[in-house]
Formats: structure tokens, C-alpha cells, sequence
């Protein structure tokens, strides 16, 4: 990876709120970041943007986030190079299989605390920056 | 060709590198020329705006807006970035970005500014409708793709051959193993099915296709001109190198453990070419006459494996590997896990020789046999309280024989009983399991947290031990979700007097993983291979740095 590559971070909430919320969080701590608000977006954004690392609701209208993952991981080229942490309300064991089938990689539970969350895409980040 | 151009006020926003491997034209206006020219550039996909003035932003947005233009803001401070959210911009970045964020900040522009969504939905579909045409872990191409083009070379040459590979108990590597695993072996199946088409004499026109996610391939072969045929025996040969060929690589790259699970059939049909029927359907006759006799193909060998474990049970040929249980923290060997196997190869894998059972209806003798071979090495070979453990399928408790199964010391024997079958009748089921309990056998719980059951079903069954799902362990260095259920399993566990056990330790730092998160006991490939009590020298010591 060359020095001023920044592959950014895509979050992805149909809430307004929560999406400025976590996003501003994430920029104040130096990750650049793109926000999505609904499926297909999220979709449309993981094609011509390639991120390395995607925050995923879950309860989305429409295409929901067990899909959006299954699609972005099954990708041909880039579902090996991208790591999904889902955000889900409920935590559950049967949610925490479902997210392993769909192939996601960690997930954290709403409502979103923010130290918590720094701490996951941390530790996702440094994944990538030691696999490559 | 272009792309398209990008119109900005801001010279250094994007580099004439990123520029050009978008293929983007930038032209740079400053001020009121800025908004004039979004009328005049007649293939203008976004402007990358960064002006204070805040008219001019505004009259900017509504313009680019009326023109369905994406529009980009580069704010200098917090103020101005509130204006953009205000003005509802497509993107936004703080200035100075990196010349790269701006270019992914206008991709992302574009996306989202096209109109209703539309272009978002067909790129989208085109996601999804690459996915339909191409197996994501192969490679290969589908069915629709390979018949649009198959058919000239059919029409010219008249005749097809159509293989059809069938790959069998793939769906058990995923049960067993996980999907990972099943991915991985997929990948490594078609690379070697392509290897070995690729030095075979059907090399000239060989075509492959295989069915999204799924385990079968089919092959198409159109003799080239001048040249007949492959005739049925020489497929028949070819298909017996194919399996021993696509057998080995998979032993190469996944053990023999997998190797011997998985079997490949494969048959074939003739197809002629018929201006009178549509293409189409001869093909789709051809994939189903050569899929009936890849059927046909494992019946046969079904019937032969039959025979094989009537003639097992007779002459008691199961010999049992012992699979080292070792205490996570010293290495120190706790117990063995007993692996019986059939003698003759066809039989080798466990899990083929007790399918073959169920077929024939012979599961209750199988399981006798080898649970006595396990026993009867048991006294010689467990040193001090070492324990035994032993397979035990929830039917096999309704066998009237197993109330009489006895051993010298029940202390010592460990029966693991598989989350996976489903128990029908669980009371009665857990009055059996209570009375070994009072003559001293202890019980584990196999496969733990493989399905969606939970903990509830398995504190039922009151085990001494629980025994994580491979599914689980796999790669569960760089999965937090598995690390996360492994967690909560281990303080379950301690919680109701239980051990936790993690099997399928194939790397180091799954090692180093699972005995971080407090992970008692530890079984796997990276420490002990199976193998014959007091033989096979561990792999790896654990306990020990590095």
C-alpha cells in the first residue's frame, strides 16, 4: 500500500443521525469516511470506491445488511480485501451465527457506544495492515 | 476515452495522476465562470466546489442540482462544512484532502447523484448479474454464458459430449468444517479438474461451466474438426484419472482427512446436433441424461461400498486412531479422542463408512464394532487419568445392546455425543444418558455452537465437557464474531462445572487465539496428528513461546 493511499471507511445507516454520529466520530479520530444510506447505495459506493472496511446495520428498508454483506463478500475481486462489522440491536446467539454465515468479520450492538466502536475498527484496521 | 469532466475552482484538488486513471478531463474555473460553465460543458459529471462565497455556493448547488450534476464541497472549517450538510451536497471533504479522498469522494458523488437511484440499481444489477454469469469461487462460467458459447462449435461440428461432474459430500466438508473450508475446497477441486483437462486429450475444445455455489461442474466437449469423438471408454478411463488426480491435489492441500470424505462421479451423454430442436433444450437434455449417469455411477459404488462394510463387520476390520486431547496451557496430553476407520480404503473416512451404514441400515452393528476396537487398546494405552473419549450417536442410545456396554473403569471414558443429530425423544433420551452418568461415565457435547440451537440445549444435557464446533475454530484469529460465541461458550462452561475443548487447531495463531480467551483444552492437527497410541510424536509442542 503506497503512503498516500486512504482507502476510507463506509458506514452504512438508514438513520440520518446515527450515520452523522458515527461518522464524525470516526473523522475526528483521522479515518477518512463515506456514508451510505440504504442498501443499494452501500452497494453502488463498495464498486466505485472500494472500501477496506464497511459499517453495516443490519435493519435497513429495503436490501438489508445481512445481504449487502453476503453480496460485498461474495465479490469477485475485492470481497477478500474488505472486512464488515455489522451493527445490530439485538445480540443474540442466533444473530451472532447468522453474521458468521453471511461472512461478516465483528459486529457491535446498538446503540453504538463510541469507545467501543473506535476499538473495533482499530482492531479491524490493523487486520488489514498486517495480512497485506 | 473520457470519462467525463470534473469542474472545481480548487487547481490541487485532484491530481493530474488520479485524474487520468479516472480518465477524467479537469477544468478549472474560478468564481462566477464556474457557474456559467456548468451550462457549457456538455459531459460534466461533477464539480469539486471549495469557494467561501456562500451566494455562490448556493447558486452552485441549485444549478448543478437542476442538471442532476454531483457536486463535491471542500470546507475549510466547521462552519462551512455545516453549510454543505444545509445544502445537501452529494460529498463533502475537509480541505486540504489527499488528492486520492477527493477522487473516491467524487466517485461517490456521482453515484449517489444520479437520477432516482436508477443508475444506482443497474450497477447494482450488474454486481449481481456478474455474480449469476460467474462463480464467485471458481472463476468458472454458468450455464447461460457456456451455452451462448458452445453454440456455433455445435452447430458446425454437429455433436457434444457432456460431462457431468458430481461431486459428492461437499455439503458435509460445510456441515463439518464451515464454510471457509468448503470455499477452500471448491477452489482447489476446480483448479485441479481444469489441471487435468488441461493435459488431456480433450484439451482442444474443453468448455467448463458449474452452477453458482454449488458442487457440480459440468464440462462440455466439442470434438474438433477432423478429429472423432472421445468414445464412452475413454471417458471411462479419463474419469477414473480425473477422481485419483482431483483426489491427490485435494490430500496435497487439505490432508487425507478431507481427501477420503469427498468423492467425484462422473458421467457423460452424446448429444447430436438437430436443426428441427432448439439448441437449448438438446443441451439441457444432454446436462440431465449425463447427470442420470453420474447417478447411476455412485448407485453402483454405493452397492459396492455396502458389500464393503457387510464384509468389515464380518471380519471386525475397523482400526481405531487415537487423536491427542492436550491441556491448552502445558501441552500435556489429557485424553484421546478414538477415530474409528475402516481397513479397506473405500471406508477409510469415518464419516463415509457411517453413511454407507446408514444406507445399508447397519448403523447399530457399526457402532458396536467400533466402539469395542476402541475400548479394547484402551487399558494398555491410557497412562495415569488420561481419558478416552468416545463417539457415541444420540440413536445409538435406543440400541439395546449399548445398556450392557461396560468397560474397567468408566472414570475414564468420556462419551461425546454430536449437537448435530437432532433428538427426537429427549426425555427418554436424557434418562439413558443419567444412568451412565451414575456408572461413572462422563459426557461431552460434540460440535457445540455449529447451529443455531444455543446454549439453552446444550446445559440440558449437563455435560463435563463441550466441544467447539471446527466451524468455529477456523481462522477464528481474524473472525472477533467466532471469538466473541468461543467467549461466552467458555464462561457458559465455567460456569456449570464444564470444560471447554477446541478442536480443528490447524495454525498457531488459532492456538494462541482460543488459549487467550481461556479455552481449556485444545485438539488439532497443528498440535497431534491421529494416529496409533504411543506411535506418532506430537507436531508441535504448545505451551511454549514462539
Amino acid at each position: 500500500m503506497s503512503a498516500r493511499s486512504i482507502p476510507p471507511i463506509l458506514v452504512v445507516d438508514d438513520n440520518f443521525d446515527n450515520a452523522e454520529i458515527i461518522c464524525q466520530f470516526l473523522e475526528s479520530k483521522g479515518h477518512p469516511v463515506l456514508v451510505a444510506h440504504d442498501g443499494d447505495e452501500a452497494l453502488a459506493a463498495f464498486e466505485t470506491v472500494r472500501p477496506i472496511l464497511v459499517l453495516l446495520d443490519v435493519m435497513m428498508p429495503g436490501r438489508n445488511g445481512w445481504d449487502v454483506c453476503r453480496v460485498m463478500k461474495q465479490h469477485p475481486e475485492h470481497g477478500r480485501n474488505v472486512r464488515v462489522i455489522m451493527v445490530t440491536a439485538l445480540g443474540e446467539w442466533d444473530d451472532k451465527q447468522q453474521a458468521l454465515q453471511t461472512g461478516a468479520d465483528d459486529y457491535i450492538t446498538k446503540p453504538v457506544d463510541l469507545p467501543n466502536l473506535a476499538l473495533r475498527v482499530e482492531r479491524n484496521l490493523a487486520l488489514l495492515t498486517t495480512t497485506e | 476515452m473520457s470519462a467525463g469532466t470534473i469542474l472545481t475552482d480548487d487547481p490541487e484538488a485532484v491530481s493530474a495522476e488520479d485524474a487520468e486513471s479516472r480518465s477524467w478531463r479537469i477544468d478549472v474555473r474560478i468564481g462566477d465562470a464556474l457557474l456559467d460553465a456548468i451550462d457549457a460543458v456538455h459531459d460534466l459529471r461533477a464539480i469539486v466546489v471549495t469557494t467561501e462565497n456562500p451566494s455562490l455556493q448556493r447558486m452552485l448547488v441549485e444549478r448543478a442540482r437542476g442538471r442532476r450534476i454531483a457536486v463535491v464541497m471542500g470546507c475549510t472549517d466547521d462552519t462551512m462544512r455545516r453549510r454543505a450538510v444545509e445544502l445537501r451536497v452529494d460529498e463533502w471533504y475537509r480541505t486540504a484532502a489527499p488528492s486520492e479522498e477527493v477522487t473516491w469522494r467524487i466517485h461517490a458523488a456521482i453515484a449517489r447523484a444520479t437520477p432516482s437511484g436508477a443508475e444506482v440499481a443497474k450497477r447494482v444489477e450488474n454486481v449481481e448479474y456478474e455474480e449469476m454469469l460467474y462463480d464467485a469461487l471458481t472463476g468458472l462460467p454458468t450455464l447461460p454464458v457456456m451455452i451462448e458459447r458452445t453454440r456455433a462449435p455445435f452447430k458446425e461440428r454437429g455433436e457434444l459430449v457432456v460431462l457431468y461432474l458430481n461431486f459428492v459430500r461437499y455439503s458435509k466438508l460445510e456441515e463439518i468444517y464451515g464454510w471457509e473450508k468448503l470455499d477452500g475446497v471448491l477452489e482447489s477441486t476446480s483448479a485441479a479438474v481444469r489441471e487435468f483437462l488441461d493435459e488431456n486429450k480433450l484439451r482442444t475444445t474443453k468448455m467448463m461451466v458449474s452452477f453458482t455455489n454449488d458442487d457440480d461442474f459440468i464440462f462440455f466437449h466439442v470434438p474438433t474438426e477432423h478429429a472423432r469423438a472421445a468414445t464412452d471408454r475413454e471417458i471411462t478411463d479419463m474419469t477414473v484419472r480425473l477422481q485419483q488426480h482431483v483426489g491427490a491435489r485435494l490430500e496435497a492441500a487439505h490432508g487425507e482427512e478431507i481427501a477420503t470424505l469427498v468423492d467425484v462421479y462422473v458421467g457423460s451423454a452424446h448429444v447430436y446436433y438437430s436443426p428441427k430442436i432448439r439448441l437449448e433444450r438438446l443441451i439441457y437434455r444432454g446436462i440431465r441424461e449425463a447427470s442420470n449417469a453420474a447417478k447411476g455411477v455412485e448407485e453402483r459404488e454405493r452397492g459396492r461400498r455396502v458389500a464393503d462394510l457387510r464384509q468389515t463387520l464380518r471380519d471386525r476390520s475397523v482400526y481405531v486412531d487415537y487423536h491427542p486431547i492436550v491441556v491448552a496451557e502445558t501441552g500435556k496430553v489429557f485424553g484421546y479422542e478414538s477415530l474409528a476407520r475402516g481397513v479397506m480404503r473405500s471406508l477409510r473416512s469415518p464419516e463415509v463408512m457411517f453413511e454407507v451404514a446408514a444406507q445399508a441400515d447397519l448403523v447399530w452393528e457399526l457402532s458396536r464394532l467400533c466402539r469395542t476396537r476402541a475400548i479394547e487398546a484402551m487399558p494398555q494405552h491410557l497412562t495415569g487419568d488420561q481419558l478416552l473419549f468416545l463417539n457415541v450417536d444420540p440413536h445409538d442410545f435406543f440400541d439395546p445392546e449399548l445398556d450392557g456396554f461396560d468397560v474397567e473403569d468408566p472414570k475414564c471414558v468420556v462419551i461425546e455425543i454430536t449437537e448435530r443429530t437432532a433428538i427426537k425423544d429427549y426425555p427418554k433420551f436424557r434418562e439413558k444418558l443419567q444412568k451412565f452418568r451414575d456408572r461413572g461415565f462422563r459426557f461431552a457435547v460434540d460440535d457445540a455452537g455449529s447451529g443455531y440451537a444455543g446454549l439453552g440445549s446444550i446445559a440440558n444435557l449437563e455435560p463435563d465437557f463441550i466441544k467447539l464446533d471446527i466451524s468455529l475454530i477456523n481462522s477464528i484469529d481474524t473472525n472477533f464474531i467466532k471469538q466473541n460465541l468461543v467467549e461466552t461458550m467458555v464462561g457458559f462452561a465455567t460456569q456449570h462445572g464444564a470444560k471447554v475443548i477446541a478442536e480443528g487447531v490447524e495454525r498457531a495463531e488459532e492456538l494462541e487465539t482460543v488459549k487467550r480467551l481461556g479455552v481449556h483444552l485444545v485438539q488439532g492437527f497443528f498440535l497431534h496428528r491421529p494416529g496409533q497410541l504411543g506411535v506418532r510424536a506430537p507436531v508441535h509442542a504448545v505451551g511454549l513461546p514462539g
